[in-house]
């Protein structure tokens, strides 16, 4: 009997294991086969623009007549084309009718006078940077994509090329976002720069005339609020934890006004989380979150924060400031009647006398490298015309994209906006490396670290450089893993 | 599959197999594959095959947009970090709070369930009542214990009603000594309610002579219980148990929504969603995810042996335990001497 038994057993896992070889090894075959079935039709109809994208060395004599950003005129091509595109993207609160701003009924209605015969289609979702992904990794994914956290190696395996570089830079800013091997991948929908939202009533009351420009000057005025309000001085948003990453956008041109920093030094520091000495740097940054919760310079109890409450207690002047980027802007001023009282500041760093700010590009829109020719001219187009005439970048409170525009409501006096240098050929994956192999995540959706710093901090058993220590010592541990070059 | 067929038919051809299968021995058996076939089909794709490869990413050190001929084969390695690394092991420590949770839960739920089982005024009621929280969704009760314990919501207001001050209260979500049993305390109050209606409908099977014949005999309630129905419910306490420790040791919902993992809170599960999903150390994750399932097979089957020995008096319902050895020991010597037969 018991023979019998395990005679089954060994049976079904043979079938088992027979049937997984069967259907692996079709699978990919057949895979293949649609890629290239899909090369030579796209090559047939348009132009050889899937071929341009899935080789990367494609050069300009080749794409004559293929897809291409500059070479669309807004409301002269394509106005005949019929297609339906669908586009994916993280602004849940723009489906609403209620949204303050434009919402994207408005948008869709304003594109459709201009091309009536192009549906597009919009789906938006609350938790994007994770299921984007899964879209991705399915291969059947929208034809407009907000482009989430891929490796830039992998870019033409996704999405079509705009363009090549040189060609892109006069069209747009930060064309280097998504650039690999000289061709554009991802054109940003806005920009946006990074510095504290506060309340202007409330430093008023707390009689600070100047806004800080050093770390020392943003604690004496986060200790005056305390002292001189009721309000609370810095509103940490713990709990909601993707708050609490926005801290790693400060350690690049705002700390250091070094546009090479981020993207090509960083990873070759060694021990970039050590103490400089003269308030600069990702240390100075974190000491800052360190400092304000050890002096008890933030709300009462952190781990019961509320994401959506802390947009009206800021604009009825119950919190000082919060530190997040400037898309945070508009929701503050939209959380309630003062929208008068809320201003943006810069970071409360000064290298070498000069306060600087990062301007980035938030997420980009990516088109669909398994699309249809018709499909993609679409989306190209409606990118276009969201970047030029759609003035969503204007709306939104974020800095032009496009090159032909200035027009932006934030305003810094004095400061020098930087943009973020790409990483050298060869090493634009280096940072996505060194992040999930150190497990610090910087930019990439690392919260919990930031988190620990609020933790230690109001539990009193970890003083700050022990934790800097133990960063610096995971980033070594992870440049030693990933083969870096590591400079003194 | 084919291949095995085939093999089959070349084996029985000698037999005659059109033959073979023609006949009501050949049909009985051809239907039974044929009904087999499709359920087995559906949970080798859907359960097996999945399974087979993410134990196959454990092998390897890969991100989710790794292509498959990028992903670097690393062996155990993956495996060797988990048990040196402390955030994994150390979080296991956490599922001490939810197994101490999950007893409490199993001795509430046992003694509702017992007393709601005979008569008792507005029963049904009750156990209405207590049931419903299993019928929220997670997500829900997480926003609910969210707010709950925020400093001066609910719970702190309810303890001023009853004297407490407030300074002298502690932050419940804030303090690491205390933030786990918070969140053991909801998953507690989710599912004792879901335990106590399976013992309840346990305890309805039990014959309701016996409690008369023991009342007879001069048996008290405590006795009651102890003798009649413990021993005649110990199937579904031993899967409840079996549950409640695997939930603990799985316990994911209740850390992930109210504290995001975060503050001393983060169980295996979040840790591994953590480590999968933002680190996108996937070949990592996925060895997190077998050694854990190794841990229960591990648990469900030391439980197993610790229930055989504490129900050993309750094994057969007829018999008693001496009658049982007695028979046990029969066997025993009746299967030795065969053995000795063949030798």
């Amino acid at each position: 009997m018991k023979l019998k038994k395990v005679l089954a057993v060994t049976l079904a896992a043979v079938m088992t294991m027979s049937m997984a070889a069967c259907g692996d090894s079709t699978g990919e075959t057949s895979g293949t086969n649609d890629g290239v079935a899909d090369n030579s039709a796209a090559a047939g109809t348009e132009a050889a623009d899937a071929g341009a994208a899935d080789d990367g060395a494609a050069d300009d004599g080749a794409a004559e007549g293929s897809l291409s950003y500059a070479d669309i005129t807004l409301g002269e091509d394509y106005t005949d084309l019929t297609a339906t595109i669908t586009l994916f993207n993280h602004r849940t609160d723009m489906d609403s009718a209620d949204y303050g701003g434009k919402n994207w009924e408005s948008y869709l209605a304003d594109f459709n006078a201009v091309y009536p015969n192009i549906t597009v289609e919009i789906t938006t979702d609350t938790n994007y940077a994770d299921d984007a992904l899964t879209h991705l990794q399915s291969g059947d994914y929208e034809t407009i994509m907000m482009i989430p956290a891929v490796d830039k190696a992998d870019l033409s395996n996704y999405f079509v090329s705009y363009g090549d570089l040189d060609t892109m830079k006069e069209q747009i800013n930060y064309a280097t976002t998504w650039e690999y091997g000289g061709e554009v991948y991802g054109v940003p929908s806005t920009a946006t720069t990074q510095g504290i939202v506060y309340n202007k009533k409330v430093f008023e009351a707390a009689g600070i005339t100047e806004l800080p420009k050093t770390p020392e000057e943003f604690l004496a005025a986060l200790q005056a609020i305390k002292d001189n309000t009721d309000a609370i001085p810095l509103y940490t948003n713990y709990a909601a934890g993707w708050t609490m990453g926005a801290w790693d956008a400060y350690i690049g041109n705002n700390a250091t006004g070094d546009v090479t920093y981020m993207n090509q030094k960083f990873a070759h520091t060694k021990d970039p989380f050590q103490d400089y000495g003269d308030g600069t740097h990702a240390y100075a940054v974190y000491k800052i979150l360190y400092d304000a919760v050890a002096q008890g310079l933030i709300e009462d109890d952190y781990s019961t924060t509320d994401w959506e409450g802390c947009k009206g207690m800021i604009n009825n002047g119950e919190i000082g400031c919060m530190v997040l980027g400037s898309w945070a802007y508009p929701q503050m001023e939209a959380g309630g009647p003062n929208a008068a009282d809320i201003g943006y500041m810069p970071f409360p760093i000064t290298v070498n006398g000069e306060q600087y700010a990062s301007a980035g590009a938030d997420y980009s829109y990516g088109i669909n490298v398994n699309a249809s020719a018709d499909e993609q001219a679409a989306a190209m187009v409606f990118v276009k015309w969201m970047t030029e005439e759609s003035g969503f970048s204007y709306n939104e409170d974020g800095l032009p994209v496009a090159k032909s525009s200035t027009e932006t409501k934030l305003a810094f006096e004095g400061v020098t906006f930087l943009e973020d240098e790409p990483s050298v050929a060869g090493e634009e994956d280096l940072l996505n490396e060194l992040n999930s192999e150190s497990e610090l995540n910087i930019n990439a959706g690392g919260n919990d670290k930031i988190q620990k710093i609020i933790e230690h901090a109001s539990n009193g058993d970890m003083t700050f450089d022990e934790i800097m220590a133990e960063w610096n010592q995971a980033w070594s541990d992870a440049q030693e893993v990933c083969g870096v070059e590591v400079t003194e | 599959m084919a291949a095995t067929v085939s093999k089959t038919k070349n084996e029985k051809k000698p037999f005659h197999f059109m033959k073979w299968a023609k006949s009501r021995k050949g049909q009985q058996v051809l239907i039974c594959i044929a009904f087999m076939v499709i359920p087995l089909l559906l949970l080798f794709t859907f359960t097996y095959l999945p399974f087979g490869e993410m134990v196959k990413f454990s092998f390897y050190k890969m991100k989710y947009s790794t292509p498959v001929d990028k992903r670097v084969f690393v062996g155990l390695k993956n495996y060797i970090d988990v048990f040196q690394r402390d955030d994994c092991f150390g979080a296991l420590k956490l599922s001490l709070y939810y197994m101490v949770g999950a007893i409490i839960q199993l001795v509430l739920a046992l003694y509702l369930a017992t007393i709601l089982s005979f008569k008792v005024k507005g029963g049904n009621f009750f156990k209405g009542l207590m049931f419903f929280p299993y019928l929220i969704s997670g997500i829900a009760i997480g926003f609910i214990f969210k707010f709950f314990y925020t400093r001066g919501f609910v719970f702190d207001t309810i303890l001023q009603w009853c004297g407490f001050e407030l300074e002298n209260l502690p932050y419940w979500l804030k303090d690491q000594s205390i933030n786990n049993w918070s969140l053991v305390a909801t998953s507690v109050w989710r599912y004792f309610g879901q335990n106590m209606v399976l013992f309840i409908g346990a305890i309805m099977s039990v014959d309701a002579d016996l409690y008369e014949a023991a009342e007879l005999d001069g048996a008290n309630k405590f006795q009651q219980f102890k003798h009649i129905i413990l021993p005649s419910i110990r199937t579904i306490v031993t899967l409840n148990v079996i549950l409640s420790i695997t939930g603990s040791l799985s316990a994911f919902e209740q850390p992930f929504v109210i504290t995001d993992g975060a503050n001393g809170t983060g169980t295996y599960f979040v840790i591994m969603n953590d480590i999968a999903h933002t680190s996108q150390k996937v070949g990592l994750a996925c060895a997190m995810a077998v050694v854990l399932l190794l841990i229960i097979f591990a648990c469900t089957i030391l439980q197993k042996l610790f229930f055989k020995y504490v129900f050993r008096d309750a094994e057969s319902d007829d018999e008693s335990y001496k009658a049982k050895k007695a028979r046990l020991a029969a066997e025993k010597a009746a299967r030795r001497s065969t053995k000795k037969g063949v030798a």
